[in-house]
């Protein structure tokens, strides 16, 4: 023979149980991370490198901009992409 | 009324109706709806994909000066072809690629008649963002297809496999359509591994000539005293060219003078191995379904030229999504394995072949 109040215990268990279990599931889906997009930057004549973002339309090889150190061309040297919150070294 | 004991009713009718349900197979019912609705789920969130990228891909054009860009979206996602008769194999390569280049073809001319006035460049982006939204509709109708028909048929296995699978298709949908964006914008991706370390060798070199052949530049270049030809697609357009054929017609340019021929590719790396990881082999490295292979293992046999193969192990993600830096680090460092295998495997003044291969969008 159960009791009322023991079924409304268990009922209130199994609930508390399945909303815990719930949540650990959803915790264990990990975050995708997000990427932005750079591109590396290197003088022609000084070997200067600088990184910055990209720009839709850009390529390898294009000539972007003058050196802010020597004044010759910077070249596209590499574009790829970095994770958000990653701090990285040129 | 005052003696009935409540609590245990309840318990003898739930066991009563649990055992009713599993006598009749209710619960199988149950259980197919509520794997419906999850599969439903899923395939709101692949229709919305479908939407944004069919709207963005729409715009894209508009911006290119097209008036209605939805009647081509409609007409290139629905395109097909339909592959070889194979029961019968001869000249099934012969077939396959006529099939393919037809329907390249015929993609290409579509879009060129509807965006005339614009360059190679924009047009190739087209193309395969258009690409893009074709496989996304292809498996947004083959999953409602096998749905509608289990739930047509009861079919409650065909329901409970597809429910099973559908976590890997979103997550293969989900990798589609954040390819769109580098595809718009001209971002190099991962499968421009092959390209890129070809590029490298051409901007190390000293160019002797270039040429361009079926959408795919041959360059002869000295470097590290001998002669290498590099072939890869002409970019910096989204496009893979046709480095097989173009390499087998050099072959027989060269009267099969070549000491090596080396392909470099992007490959699909098993879970567990690390993005960016680079690995050496025979063979022709390269994904297509069958030609562009065929033409590079058939001409290096004909005149038993060593052909090598290096890849750079990457994820289905990494491939069609802008270059992550761990995969530039790894051309970078593919380059360089490139020149040590040359110097190795070949004497100065030997003659090499190297292609490149995969998709060339932002690399020129």
């Amino acid at each position: 023979m159960i009791d009322l109040e023991t079924l409304i215990i268990l009922i209130v268990t199994a609930t508390i149980m399945l909303i815990i279990l719930t949540y650990l599931e959803f915790r264990k889906k990990p975050k995708k991370p997000e990427y932005i997009t750079k591109e590396l930057l290197e003088c022609i004549k000084c070997n200067y490198r600088l990184e910055q973002d990209f720009e839709p339309g850009d390529f390898i090889s294009m000539y972007k901009r003058k050196c802010p150190r020597c004044g010759g061309l910077m070249k596209i040297k590499a574009i790829y992409a970095v994770e958000k919150s990653f701090k990285h070294h040129i | 009324m005052d003696n009935i004991d409540w609590p245990t009713l309840i318990f003898q009718m739930i066991w009563i109706f649990l055992l009713i349900l599993l006598f009749t197979g209710g619960n199988q019912k149950i259980q197919m709806k509520l794997w419906s609705i999850d599969i439903r789920n899923k395939l709101k969130i692949i229709r919305k994909y479908l939407e944004d990228d069919q709207r963005k891909i729409e715009n894209y054009m508009r911006n290119l000066g097209m008036d209605a860009p939805s009647i081509l979206v409609k007409r290139i996602i629905n395109y097909f072809t339909i592959e070889p008769v194979d029961i019968e194999p001869t000249d099934i390569i012969k077939r396959m690629d006529h099939l393919i280049q037809t329907s390249e073809r015929t993609i290409k001319k579509i879009i060129a008649d509807q965006l005339p006035d614009v360059g190679v460049y924009e047009r190739s982006l087209v193309e395969t963002g258009l690409a893009i939204i074709s496989v996304i509709n292809s498996i947004y109708k083959v999953v409602l297809h096998y749905l509608l028909t289990s739930e047509k048929e009861h079919n409650w296995v065909l329901l409970m496999q597809l429910q099973l699978i559908m976590p890997q298709i979103l997550r293969l949908v989900e990798t589609y359509h954040e390819s769109l964006d580098p595809f718009l914008h001209g971002k190099p991706i991962g499968d421009t591994a092959g390209a890129y370390v070809a590029y490298r060798l051409v901007e190390e070199g000293e160019i002797i000539s270039h040429k361009i052949v079926e959408d795919t530049s041959i360059f002869e270049v000295r470097l590290d005293d001998r002669r290498i030809y590099v072939i890869k697609a002409k970019g910096p357009g989204s496009n893979v060219g046709r480095p097989g054929i173009v390499l087998a017609q050099l072959v027989e340019e060269l009267k099969g003078n070549v000491d090596l021929v080396i392909t470099v590719d992007a490959a699909l790396k098993l879970e567990g191995e690390k993005r960016g990881e680079i690995a050496e082999g025979v063979g022709a490295a390269i994904g297509d379904p069958g030609p562009e292979k065929i033409a590079i293992e058939r001409a290096t046999t004909k005149y038993g030229i060593p052909l090598k193969a290096l890849v750079i192990k990457m994820g289905l993600d990494d491939a069609i999504n802008a270059m992550k830096k761990e995969i530039y680090e790894a051309c970078e460092r593919t380059y360089e394995y490139v020149r040590k295998l040359i110097k190795e495997m070949t004497k100065p003044s030997s003659t090499v072949i190297v292609a490149g291969i995969g998709n060339t969008i932002g690399v020129p």
